[in-house]
C-alpha cells in the first residue's frame, strides 16, 4: 500500500510523457518560444516600449512553462507497447549473448 | 523531454538563447534611430576664482557656499583640498548658461543620458612637456532619466512622484532632453594639481552626453557622423580667462 502511493508520487513528480509527446514538447518549445521572442520584439519596437517587450516575454515564456512541464494526457496519446511479461512460449531463435536460445 | 525535470532544463536553456537574441536585437535598433542633437547656447555667466576659504568646521572645507554667497561674477577661491591639508589651493567656480536639445537621443532603449559640462584648458607647459596636453574638469552633471526608468532616479517620494507625472502614459519622453539653463551654478568647483588656477587663460566650457541604453553598449558624444549619429555640433563656449584671486577679509 506504502509503496504504491510512493510510486504514483515518483510518477507525479517524474512526469514521464511518451516518445510521441516528447517529440511534440521539442517542436513546441522551439517554435513558440521562438515566436514570443520575436513577438515581444516587434510589438516593443513599433510600440517604442521597451517594458512591453519585457512583459511580453516573461508572461509568453511562463505561459509556455505551463504548457510544456507538467505531463498532460495530449502528450501520453502514444503509450509505447511493451511485450507482455513472462510470454507462453520463448520467441522462436531469441538471441541472447550470441546464443541461440530455445 | 522525457521527465519534468528534463522539460524545464531545456525549456529554459532555450529561453536563454532566445532572450539573448532579443536583446542583441534591441541593442541594434539603437543603430537605426538617428541622433542629432545640437546646441544652442554654451557660454559662461559669471566665473570667481577664490585663494583664501576659511574653514567652518560644520561644513567642510570648501564653504565658500555659506561665506560667499550669493556669489559675485567671475571667481576663484584657495582653500584646502581636505580638512586635514595643509595646502592651499585656488577655486575656480564658473556658472554658465546652456541650450540644447538632446532630445533626439530618447529612443525606446535610452534608460538614463547623462549630460555634463567640463571646462578645459591648455597646460602649461604644452603637449610636449610630459604633462597632459589639456586639462580637463567637469564642473556641472546631470541624469535624465527615461520614463522607463523613472523608478530608478535618485529622487525624493515628492519629486519622484512630479516626475512620474511628467510623463504619465509615456514610454519615452523626448521633452526631457530639452535642455535650457540659465546662470546654472557649477556642481563642482574646480582646480589644477599645481593649486593654481587664477588667471588661467584660453579656458573653454564643452558639452558631453553619455548615453546609457537598457541593452546594448555606453555611446558618448562622437568627433565624427556616424551613419545616422550626428556629431554634436556647437558644444564648446568661447574662450575666456579664470580671473584673479578674490581678495577676502583676512580673518582675525
Amino acid at each position: 500500500m506504502a509503496e504504491q502511493l510512493l510510486d504514483q508520487i515518483r510518477d507525479l513528480f517524474e512526469g514521464q510523457i511518451d516518445f510521441e509527446g516528447q517529440k511534440l514538447v521539442d517542436l513546441l518549445v522551439n517554435v513558440l518560444l521562438t515566436l514570443v521572442g520575436a513577438v515581444a520584439f516587434f510589438v516593443g519596437y513599433f510600440r517604442q516600449d521597451i517594458k512591453l517587450t519585457l512583459y511580453i516575454g516573461l508572461a509568453g515564456t511562463a505561459a509556455l512553462f505551463a504548457l510544456v512541464v507538467p505531463p498532460w494526457p495530449f502528450f501520453n496519446r502514444h503509450p509505447v507497447k511493451w511485450l507482455p511479461v513472462g510470454g507462453l512460449a520463448t520467441p522462436a531463435n531469441l538471441v541472447v549473448d550470441s546464443k541461440i536460445l530455445g | 523531454m522525457y521527465s519534468t525535470v528534463v522539460r524545464i532544463q531545456n525549456t529554459f536553456g532555450f529561453f536563454t538563447t532566445v532572450a539573448f537574441v532579443v536583446a542583441a536585437l534591441i541593442a541594434a535598433t539603437d543603430l537605426l534611430a538617428p541622433r542629432t542633437p545640437t546646441v544652442g547656447v554654451l557660454k559662461t555667466t559669471n566665473v570667481q576664482v577664490y585663494g583664501q576659504i576659511r574653514v567652518l568646521s560644520s561644513s567642510g572645507p570648501l564653504s565658500w557656499r555659506a561665506t560667499n554667497s550669493p556669489l559675485p561674477p567671475l571667481s576663484s577661491v584657495r582653500g584646502r583640498p581636505h580638512y586635514y591639508s595643509s595646502k592651499k589651493e585656488e577655486y575656480a567656480i564658473i556658472r554658465f548658461s546652456l541650450d540644447a536639445d538632446l532630445s533626439s537621443l530618447f529612443t525606446w532603449n535610452t534608460k538614463q543620458l547623462f549630460v555634463y559640462v567640463t571646462a578645459e584648458w591648455p597646460s602649461a607647459g604644452g603637449s610636449g612637456s610630459g604633462q597632459n596636453a589639456t586639462n580637463q574638469a567637469v564642473i556641472w552633471d546631470s541624469i535624465i532619466t527615461a520614463p522607463s526608468a523613472d523608478h530608478l532616479a535618485n529622487l525624493g517620494p515628492v519629486a519622484m512622484k512630479k516626475l512620474r507625472r511628467s510623463a504619465a502614459g509615456k514610454s519615452i519622453d523626448p521633452s526631457r532632453g530639452k535642455l535650457s539653463i540659465k546662470n546654472q551654478r557649477p556642481k563642482y568647483q574646480i582646480t589644477h594639481p599645481s593649486g593654481k588656477v587664477a588667471e588661467q587663460e584660453d579656458v573653454v566650457l564643452r558639452l558631453h552626453y553619455n548615453v546609457q541604453p537598457w541593452v546594448g553598449f555606453l555611446t558618448w558624444n562622437q568627433d565624427a557622423d556616424f551613419w545616422r549619429w550626428k556629431t554634436l555640433r556647437n558644444n564648446l563656449s568661447k574662450k575666456f580667462a579664470l580671473p584673479a584671486i578674490k581678495k577676502k577679509d583676512e580673518p582675525k
